[in-house]
């Protein structure tokens, strides 16, 4: 309670500061309250020290930051005349110092130091608080002896255990793991028999099934092959790099029958787009269409409307009710009719006996055709067993048939010009062969259309 | 009919199948990182039989997947390694992006990274299965180990394949395994025979090509990281099958790695297992089995022999590669064989002995004229060497001198069938593999020869060129004003050749069979023969033309 009240003064003491007690009218009249100076509890609430703690204030500032009062510091410190540019080296030589500190200087190098570095030096009268915490060791002394009695030690050739055993103790060795190392690429990396050794099982098969330890066995179905095909299909032999010249002729045939399977494609497509040119309009056909039905008689055309009057007539025809003469009729008849069928039906039946020998000639036939059918399917399916099957949205695309023509012959294996490129061969075999589906190059797709903008120098152009 | 009614497309094949993005999104992984998973494990779409079922009615075209499969590849650990990476490239641009440097640092030491051991090991279950896709797997790491180290893939994966492939060829080299070679205009296609399986593959020249950029390399990297591993295990297993040690060392070195490109070199043999004295290795009595009897053992063991002594075709011989030869295909192919050979020293490390050598049996050049020539050692032309491979035999070194127009370059990948045309090169080749001397009358014969052997019925022509030299015959005796000598002789034991006499009964056989052929069974049978006969017409066609225009067509094309 006494510390709140203090605070309160304290704080009431402060210049400026309305209390709440306290109205505007009672600052301003000039009333004041009649206070006894003496007691020391009024000497805190009501006497004024500002003007002096200002005063003291100012010299702690200046000793702080400027190291010293400004009264008692030398003119040269604090002020500096300036003379402008020196006219000749004469006039530079003199020793134009502001800094209190000289230095001598030397050619090629700054030996002055920098003007801000001086600003920002510490100067201020007053040092730095000493940590005292620092200096405090509570076992100094415990320390300091027992270093004295192992130097002493150490002087006398005596090690204590502890560094016995550490310079004993061999240094660790770190392997270092390097990503590198263990990479799949590794050329250095090594190898070792996985067929030979055929690890038994450490632990029981049915703890490792039951814990869901045990590797999954790979079905039997893929171990099977995609294709029937083999992985390295070598080229016909008019493909050797000093051919035979009959089979260089059979290769450059069997080229030559895919470029004119490719010639009659485009050939056919030439023709579906071609135009006579005389179904092209001219200006007098143009004219003519637009004319077409203007500038006929109109005998004509009443004639036309009549024809397609009657035909609009005869097309409609009510229907008018049955009688029941009509629906017994019409009964009767559908009874007889059905009796018609029936004895027909019989009949057959009865005579399918004499016809045995035509039945199963036509039974047997059918036979044969299904078996014919049969095979060809099974041939079918084998031969596309060995084909590319089509498995994602692009058709396998064979590549070009790796020929040279006659006059590209090389002379000897020295000037042998290499022909085709072996990746481009062997990912178009993993195609074949059904182990990947065809792909192009993914595209650059933008997401967002580009914004085309003139620069605004332009638009002032344009 | 309220209730339970079948609702279209929820059961049956439209259920069997998934689409990519369907199957994509169920894995949670993106595309490229699914397509990844797909290649390495083996997971390939499919394309169903009733598209429109599948695809709920409509037609467009979409990639499928069996739903199993990807149920299946739900169970894949690398499918977790997958997602940590993709954390780990976020986080790591975010450390970028923040410049937050020891944060960076710290996230790459620890980049997670993945194996595939155990793919390996669960796509080939035996040892026998990985050889049978050896082929793929060769290939992709023949032609990534010639790619430029520019960066555009890792610089390690092309390192890792010249590795492999390098070891591949030291193992082929070592167990003498090749047996077909051919230089086509697209590469260099071998032919090995490992364990009873023929691997085939296709090694690129070592010209610098440009790439064309329509291949998606991300693709061809999955494959390749795969088969790089596939290949490393496989070639552990087969120098271990050999008592090699792996990785390679050199015979009679004490280097302990040796680097790539002293194995590269093709010329020094390996070291083994066990250096110590070699035991010798006990004939063992082979009985035969129940089904053969000792003439088919008799013929297997003729053909081991065979096929031991065409192994060993250079063997003794030393060959010394020019600079402009392609030097890895030859030493690879003559050391294949059991020869030596050597190169100039500026070309490649590792050639063992120099031009000067006396004992060079076989220069090879492959330029118009060579400035020294030494006398005791033969100058040919580098296809000499792979016809003699083909031809399982040296063939004779005259048409490969230098200058000299070669022959052609046969496919020994081509079998041809009966009444196929072979070229007059091939046959030459098969009579000197009968060892038959090499003329051209012989040739002749020989193609007459084939042709009875072929066909049974014999060809008009030739039987129009037999009564041709009759007439002609009579017609120079009749201008020369003799008398045509027909009197009465007494007449000559005619000696009646059983083999001969066998024929005609067959063939009498034949000619009634086909008298007593049914009219149906006779109009199909017809129209067989005509197709055959149609055959035999080309044939002899394309060989009448063969002598003059092949000649003249073979001189316009050398020379253009």
């Amino acid at each position: 309670m006494a510390a709140a009240r203090r605070l309160k003064r304290v704080a009431a003491s402060q210049p400026g500061f309305l209390t709440l007690k306290s109205n505007s009218t009672d600052l301003l009249s000039g009333r004041r309250k009649r206070v006894n100076k003496n007691k020391k509890k009024s000497w805190n609430k009501h006497s004024d020290i500002n003007d002096v703690e200002e005063f003291l204030n100012d010299i702690r500032h200046q000793e702080r930051t400027t190291g010293g009062l400004l009264a008692e510091k030398s003119d040269d410190s604090l002020f500096f005349l300036d003379v402008g540019q020196p006219l000749n080296d004469a006039q530079r030589d003199k020793p134009v110092e502001e800094e209190p500190v000289e230095r001598k200087k030397r050619k090629g190098r700054v030996s002055r130091p920098l003007r801000i570095d001086l600003i920002l030096q510490q100067d201020s009268l007053i040092p730095p608080p000493k940590d005292v915490l620092a200096y405090q060791q509570p076992n100094a002394k415990k320390l300091r002896r027992s270093a004295q009695r192992l130097e002493q030690l150490a002087a006398k050739g005596v090690v204590p255990r502890k560094q016995r055993q550490l310079l004993n103790r061999r240094p660790v060795e770190r392997t270092t793991l390097k990503a590198v190392t263990e990479a799949n690429n590794n050329p250095n990396r090594d190898y070792y028999d996985i067929w030979g050794q055929e690890l038994k099982d450490l632990a029981d098969p049915w703890y490792l099934q039951q814990t869901c330890k045990k590797r999954v066995q790979r079905p039997e179905r893929l171990n099977e092959k995609p294709s029937t095909l083999p992985a390295v299909e070598v080229i016909a032999p008019g493909g050797s790099y000093n051919p035979e010249f009959f089979s260089h002729q059979a290769l450059l045939k069997a080229a030559h029958e895919v470029e004119v399977v490719k010639q009659k494609e485009e050939d056919k497509i030439k023709r579906q787009l071609a135009v006579n040119k005389e179904d092209t309009a001219t200006m007098e056909t143009i004219f003519h269409e637009e004319l077409e039905g203007l500038v006929e008689e109109e005998k004509e055309e009443e004639e036309e409307l009549k024809d397609e009057e009657d035909v609009a007539v005869g097309a409609i025809v009510l229907a008018q009710k049955k009688t029941e003469k009509q629906r017994k009729k019409e009964r009767a008849l559908k009874i007889k009719e059905q009796r018609r069928m029936a004895n027909r039906r019989m009949n057959n039946r009865q005579q399918q006996l004499f016809q045995l020998r035509s039945i199963k000639a036509s039974i047997k036939q059918q036979d044969q055709k299904t078996k014919v059918n049969q095979i060809r399917r099974k041939a079918k399916q084998e031969a596309e067993k060995s084909q590319p099957r089509r498995l994602g949205k692009l058709k396998f695309q064979p590549q070009d048939m790796e020929v040279q023509l006659s006059g590209e012959l090389a002379e000897s294996l020295r000037q042998l010009k290499p022909e085709g490129s072996i990746l481009k061969d062997r990912f178009k075999s993993l195609q074949k062969r059904n182990l990947i589906e065809p792909r192009e190059r993914a595209k650059f797709k933008r997401r967002h259309k580009l914004k085309y903008v003139e620069k605004r120098a332009f638009k002032e152009i344009t | 009919m309220g209730g339970l009614q079948k609702k279209k497309f929820e059961s049956g094949a439209a259920t069997n199948y998934i689409t990519r993005n369907r199957a994509r999104k169920k894995l949670q992984l993106s595309l490229p990182d699914f397509r990844r998973l797909c290649i390495l494990k083996g997971i390939y779409p499919h394309e169903p039989k009733h598209k429109k079922k599948v695809n709920k009615g409509s037609t467009a075209p979409r990639t499928f997947y069996l739903l199993k499969d990807i149920r299946f590849l739900l169970h894949e650990p690398i499918v977790g390694k997958f997602r940590e990476y993709k954390i780990f490239v976020r986080k790591l641009k975010k450390a970028y992006g923040k410049t937050e440097w020891s944060a960076v640092e710290r996230l790459k030491e620890n980049k997670p990274t993945y194996k595939l051991d155990h793919i390996v090991k669960e796509r080939y279950p035996s040892f026998i299965d990985a050889l049978r896709d050896i082929d793929d797997a060769l290939c992709m790491c023949f032609l990534f180990s010639t790619f430029a180290r520019t960066g555009k893939c890792h610089v390690q994966t092309i390192q890792l394949c010249r590795r492999l492939t390098v070891e591949w060829m030291n193992y082929v080299i070592t167990s003498r395994a090749l047996r077909k070679v051919f230089i086509s205009i697209k590469g260099i296609y071998y032919q090995a025979e490992v364990m009873g399986q023929p691997i085939t593959w296709l090694v690129p020249y070592q010209f610098a090509h440009d790439h064309p950029t329509d291949v998606d390399y991300r693709v061809m990297a999955t494959f390749t990281e795969l088969y790089t591993t596939l290949l490393g295990f496989v070639n552990f297993r087969l120098y271990l099958s050999l008592n090699l040690l792996y990785p390679p060392k050199i015979h009679d070195t004490d280097i302990f790695l040796v680097p790539v490109q002293k194995l590269s070199a093709l010329s020094a043999s390996l070291a083994r297992v066990v250096t110590s004295t070699e035991e010798e290795e006990a004939q063992i009595d082979l009985f035969p089995t129940e089904d053969e009897n000792m003439e088919m053992m008799e013929e297997k063991e003729k053909e081991k022999k065979l096929l031991e002594a065409q192994m060993k075709i250079f063997e003794g011989l030393k060959f010394f590669l020019n600079r402009e030869v392609p030097r890895e295909s030859l030493a690879f192919i003559i050391r294949c064989f059991g020869g030596e050979v050597s190169w100039d020293k500026s070309v490649s490390i590792g050639s063992t002995y120099e031009m000067m050598d006396e004992t060079i049996t076989h220069h090879i050049v492959d330029r118009p004229n060579v400035d020294k020539r030494y006398i005791n050692r033969y100058y040919i032309q580098p296809q000499w060497v792979y016809d003699c491979v083909n031809a399982k035999m040296l063939v004779p070194v005259e048409d490969y001198f230098i200058g000299v127009t070669l022959p052609p370059h046969l496919s020994p990948f081509v079998e041809e069938r009966e009444g196929d045309y072979v070229p007059p090169e091939k046959l030459k080749i098969l009579a000197l593999q009968r060892g038959e001397s090499s003329g051209v009358d012989s040739l002749e014969e020989e193609e007459e020869e084939e042709e009875e052997e072929d066909e049974e019925e014999e060809d008009n022509d030739e039987e129009d060129q037999v009564e041709e030299n009759k007439l002609k015959k009579m017609e120079e005796q009749r201008s020369q004003g003799k008398s045509l000598q027909v009197k009465v002789t007494p007449g000559k034991v005619k000696m009646e050749n059983p083999v001969r006499l066998e024929q005609e009964e067959k063939a009498e056989e034949k000619r009634l069979a086909i008298m007593m052929m049914k009219k149906k069974e006779k109009y199909l049978y017809d129209k067989i023969m005509f197709g055959k006969k149609r055959k035999v017409r080309e044939v002899s066609f394309l060989k009448s033309r063969n002598k003059y225009s092949l000649l003249w067509e073979r001189l316009c094309s050398r020379r253009s």
